[in-house]
C-alpha cells in the first residue's frame, strides 16, 4: 500500500464547546462560593443566638419559631450581607470586570448564578438548624405543631440580605464593602427596632418583629396563629431580594436588550412588591390575639382551636390548656391556697379555667397590656390568663418562684375582683388605696380586701403604701383620716377568727360587694 | 592638609545627608504602606462612623436598650473596618524584603485604633452616650482586638466577620444578665474583669498582628 492508496485521514471536527449553561454555572459557583466556608461560624452563631435562646424556653411552637425569626435572623442577616458583599465584589477586587464581560454566558446570569450559591449555602444551614431545633422541639412534647410562616420570614430574609450585599458587592468593588454592607444591615436591623419601638405606623414590617408586641407565649395556642404580618413580611423581603437581582441587570453589559428588559421589569415588580408591604403593614391593627392586616386576614383564623383541657384534682379544679400541661402542679399550688380560703363564699369561684387573655390594650413603646383573672359565670368561674407571664424554665425562673409570684401577682386581683372593688383600681400600686374606691362603702371593700390579702400572705404587691399596709397611721403624717379609718377596721377583720370571719364574709359578701356596707359594719 | 584632615568636613555632611535620607526613607515607606492598606479610605470610613455615631445619639433615647445596641454596631463597624487595612496586596515577597513590616504593621492598626477612639469619643463628646468614653474605648479596643486575631485567622479581607460576628453574639447579651466579662460590651464600664478582657484580646490582636501579619492568600 502506498501513500497514494492509503484511505485518506477523517479529518478532525473541532468542537466548540458550548457556554456554560446555568446549572453548570451554579455548579461552579456552589464549589467556590466563600459562604461555603463562612458555614462553620454561621453554625456556630446559630447555636448561640437561636438554639441555646430557645432551649432556654418553655417549649413552645410559637417561642421555638419567634426565636427562629428574630435571633437566628439577627445573627444571620449582617453576616450573610457582608459576605455576599464579598462575592459580588470579587471581579472587580480582582480586575477581571473587563474579562469576564466578553464570555459567552450574559453577566446578568453568570452574576445570578453567584448570588444563588451563596444563598443556597446560606438556606441550607439554616433550614438544617430549623430542622434540628424543631426535631428537639417536637421530642421535648411540645403542644400542637411546628409554625412554619416564621421559618418562611428567616427564608425571605436570608435571600434579601444576600440579594442586597451581592448587589452592593457589585456597585462598590471595595475591600472595605463587605464590612460596610455588614454594618448597615446590623443599623438597619436596629432602626427597625427603634421605629417600632416608637410607634411609627409602617414598622410592623421590620421583619425580626414576629407578632409586634405579643410576647411569644401569647399566640398561637388557644387561636390559630396569625400570619398576616408575616405574609407581609415575605412579601416585603421577597420584593426586596427582586429589586436588588434585577437592578443588578440594568447596566449595558448586564446582557441583551431583552435581558435588561426583564431586569427592569423584576426591579419594578420587586419594589412593588415591597412597596405594598409596607403599606399593608402600615394598616395592621393590634387585636386579641395576634396582629391582624385586613387585607390579608382569613376569617378562619378567628376561630379557636379546639383542645381538651387538662385538670387537676381538688376542691377547686384548676384547668389548664394541654400546651401548659407541665405547669398545672405550680399554678395549683399559686391559686389553691388563695382558693381554699374563699371556697364556699357566694361569687368565689368553683373552678379556674386558663383562656388565652381576657383583655388586652396597647401601651406605649410597642407595649401591651393584659388584663388579669377575671370571675364571671354562673356557677363563677375564674377566668385565667398566663399569657406574657414568665413561665417556670423560662431563663432562670424555677417552679417555686413562678408559684409565689402567680400567687403574689393575681391573688389580690382575685380577691379584689370577689369583693367588688373596680377592676381599674385592680391594677397597681393604688390597688386597695382609699383614694381609689370613693366613699365610705368603697372603703369597706378596701378594708376587707386587704385584710384578706394579708391573711393568705398577698401583702407584697403595693406592701409600700401607708395606706394599704397601715403603716404610718397618725394624724401629723399627712394620711388621710380615712385611711387611717380603713387600716384600723382592714386590722380589726384580719385578727378576728378564721370561721367568724368566713361566716360575716358568707353573710355579707353579697351586700359588700354592692357597696352596701360601710367602715363600721366591719366586725 | 594632611591625610588625616582629608575628607573630614565632608564625612560629617555626608552623615548628616545620611540621616536625613533616612528620615525621609522612612517616612516615604510609611506612606507606601499606607497606601498600600487603604488606610486614607480606612481613616474617612471612621470619620464616617463618627459622623453616624453622632447623628444616632441626637434620636436615640438616653436609657434603654437601644441606646447600647447601635453605638456598639458603630464600634464594632470601625473595629472591623480597621481589621480590613491589614491586607496586604503583595503577599510573601514584601513579607520577605520588608525589614521593618512589624513596626509599620505595629504603628498602622494602633494609629488607627486611637484615631477611632478619637473620632468616637468627639462625636459623642457632650451627649449622653451609655458608658462614657471609658465604655467606648474599652468595647472599640476589644473589637479590634477581635477584627486583628481574625486578620491573623482567616486573613485580612474577612477580617471583619470576627467583630461582626461577636457583636452578633453580644446583642441579645444586652438585654441578657451575662455576668461573663468576655462579653465586655454587656458589662458597665467601671467592670475591671470586662476591661482586663478587652485589653487583652487587643494587646493579643495587636500582638499577632505585628509579629505575623494577616494571612494572605495568593488568590485575594
Amino acid at each position: 500500500m502506498t501513500a497514494a492508496t492509503a484511505p485518506a485521514a477523517t479529518p478532525r471536527a473541532w468542537r466548540v464547546p458550548r457556554p456554560a449553561g446555568p446549572a453548570r454555572l451554579l455548579r461552579i459557583e456552589l464549589r467556590r462560593s466563600p459562604m461555603l466556608w463562612m458555614l462553620p461560624l454561621l453554625a456556630a452563631l446559630f447555636w448561640l443566638s437561636a438554639y441555646r435562646t430557645a432551649m432556654n424556653n418553655p417549649p413552645f411552637w410559637t417561642i421555638r419559631a419567634a426565636t427562629l425569626q428574630a435571633n437566628a435572623m439577627l445573627a444571620f442577616a449582617p453576616l450573610l450581607a457582608g459576605v455576599c458583599a464579598w462575592a459580588g465584589s470579587r471581579d472587580g477586587r480582582r480586575g477581571l470586570v473587563d474579562l469576564v464581560g466578553v464570555t459567552a454566558a450574559p453577566r446578568w446570569a453568570a452574576q445570578l448564578a453567584t448570588w444563588a450559591a451563596a444563598t443556597i449555602w446560606a438556606e441550607a444551614l439554616y433550614l438544617a438548624g430549623v430542622a434540628v431545633l424543631y426535631e428537639v422541639t417536637a421530642h421535648q412534647g411540645a403542644w400542637g405543631g411546628p409554625l412554619w410562616w416564621p421559618v418562611a420570614v428567616g427564608v425571605a430574609m436570608i435571600a434579601a440580605s444576600c440579594a442586597l450585599g451581592f448587589a452592593a458587592g457589585l456597585l462598590l468593588a471595595s475591600r472595605f464593602t463587605a464590612p460596610l454592607a455588614a454594618l448597615v444591615a446590623f443599623l438597619a436591623l436596629a432602626g427597625g427596632a427603634f421605629a417600632l419601638q416608637d410607634n411609627v405606623r409602617y414598622a410592623q414590617i421590620w421583619p425580626l418583629s414576629v407578632q409586634g408586641p405579643f410576647p411569644t407565649d401569647s399566640y398561637g395556642i388557644f387561636y390559630p396563629y396569625l400570619p398576616d404580618l408575616a405574609i407581609a413580611q415575605v412579601m416585603f423581603l421577597a420584593g426586596l431580594a427582586a429589586a436588588a437581582l434585577g437592578a443588578i441587570g440594568l447596566p449595558a453589559a448586564a446582557g441583551g436588550r431583552w435581558l435588561r428588559g426583564t431586569a427592569a421589569a423584576v426591579t419594578v415588580a420587586g419594589l412593588a412588591a415591597a412597596g405594598t408591604a409596607v403599606g399593608l403593614a402600615g394598616t395592621a391593627r393590634v387585636t386579641a390575639h395576634g396582629i391582624v392586616i385586613p387585607a390579608l386576614h382569613d376569617a378562619a383564623s378567628d376561630r379557636p382551636t379546639p383542645y381538651t383541657p387538662v385538670c387537676g384534682r381538688g376542691p377547686i379544679r384548676v384547668c389548664l390548656h394541654p400546651a401548659y400541661r407541665a405547669y398545672l402542679p405550680a399554678v395549683t399550688a399559686a391559686l389553691g391556697p388563695v382558693l381554699g380560703q374563699l371556697a364556699g363564699l357566694p361569687g368565689a369561684p368553683v373552678r379556674v379555667t386558663q383562656v388565652a387573655v381576657t383583655s388586652v390594650q396597647s401601651a406605649r413603646d410597642n407595649g401591651i397590656g393584659f388584663g388579669g383573672p377575671v370571675i364571671s359565670g354562673r356557677p363563677p368561674v375564674l377566668h385565667l390568663p398566663l399569657s406574657g407571664l414568665t413561665l417556670p424554665g423560662e431563663g432562670n425562673m424555677s417552679a417555686a418562684q413562678f408559684t409565689s409570684s402567680l400567687r403574689q401577682q393575681y391573688g389580690p386581683l382575685i380577691v379584689n375582683d370577689l369583693v367588688g372593688l373596680p377592676s381599674g383600681a385592680a391594677v397597681g400600686i393604688g390597688v386597695t388605696s382609699v383614694n381609689a374606691a370613693p366613699g365610705a362603702r368603697g372603703a369597706a371593700q378596701v378594708a376587707v380586701a386587704r385584710a384578706l390579702d394579708q391573711i393568705m400572705d398577698l401583702t407584697q404587691v403595693g406592701g409600700g403604701s401607708p395606706a394599704r399596709s397601715g403603716a404610718g397611721g397618725s394624724a401629723d403624717s399627712g394620711v388621710p383620716p380615712r385611711a387611717l379609718q380603713v387600716a384600723a377596721a382592714s386590722h380589726r377583720f384580719s385578727a378576728l377568727p378564721a370561721a367568724v370571719r368566713h361566716a360575716w364574709l358568707l353573710t355579707h359578701l353579697t351586700a359588700l360587694r354592692a357597696g352596701r356596707v360601710t367602715l363600721s359594719e366591719i366586725p | 592638609m594632611t591625610a588625616a584632615e582629608v575628607g573630614q568636613p565632608t564625612g560629617q555632611a555626608s552623615a548628616r545627608s545620611r540621616t536625613a535620607g533616612a528620615g525621609l526613607a522612612g517616612l516615604r515607606l510609611a506612606r507606601l504602606h499606607a497606601a498600600s492598606r487603604r488606610v486614607l479610605t480606612c481613616v474617612l470610613v471612621l470619620a464616617a462612623c463618627a459622623v453616624a455615631l453622632r447623628t444616632a445619639l441626637h434620636w436615640l433615647p438616653r436609657t434603654g436598650v437601644y441606646a447600647r445596641q447601635i453605638p456598639l454596631t458603630i464600634e464594632a463597624g470601625a473595629a472591623a473596618v480597621i481589621g480590613v487595612t491589614t491586607r496586604s496586596p503583595f503577599g510573601e515577597p514584601e513579607r520577605a524584603t520588608g525589614r521593618w513590616l512589624p513596626w509599620l504593621r505595629l504603628a498602622g492598626c494602633v494609629t488607627l485604633t486611637g484615631i477611632a477612639v478619637g473620632a468616637l469619643a468627639a462625636a459623642a463628646a457632650a451627649t449622653h452616650l451609655a458608658g462614657g468614653a471609658a465604655g467606648l474605648a474599652r468595647d472599640l479596643a476589644g473589637f479590634t482586638g477581635i477584627a486583628l486575631l481574625t486578620a491573623a485567622v482567616l486573613g485580612g479581607a474577612l477580617a471583619w466577620t470576627g467583630p461582626m460576628a461577636y457583636l452578633a453574639v453580644t446583642l441579645p447579651a444586652l438585654t441578657g444578665n451575662w455576668t461573663t466579662p468576655w462579653i465586655w460590651p454587656a458589662r458597665p464600664p467601671p467592670d475591671r474583669g470586662a476591661a482586663i478582657c478587652a485589653a487583652l484580646v487587643f494587646a493579643a490582636g495587636v500582638a499577632v498582628i505585628t509579629v505575623r501579619g494577616a494571612r494572605d492568600r495568593s488568590c485575594e
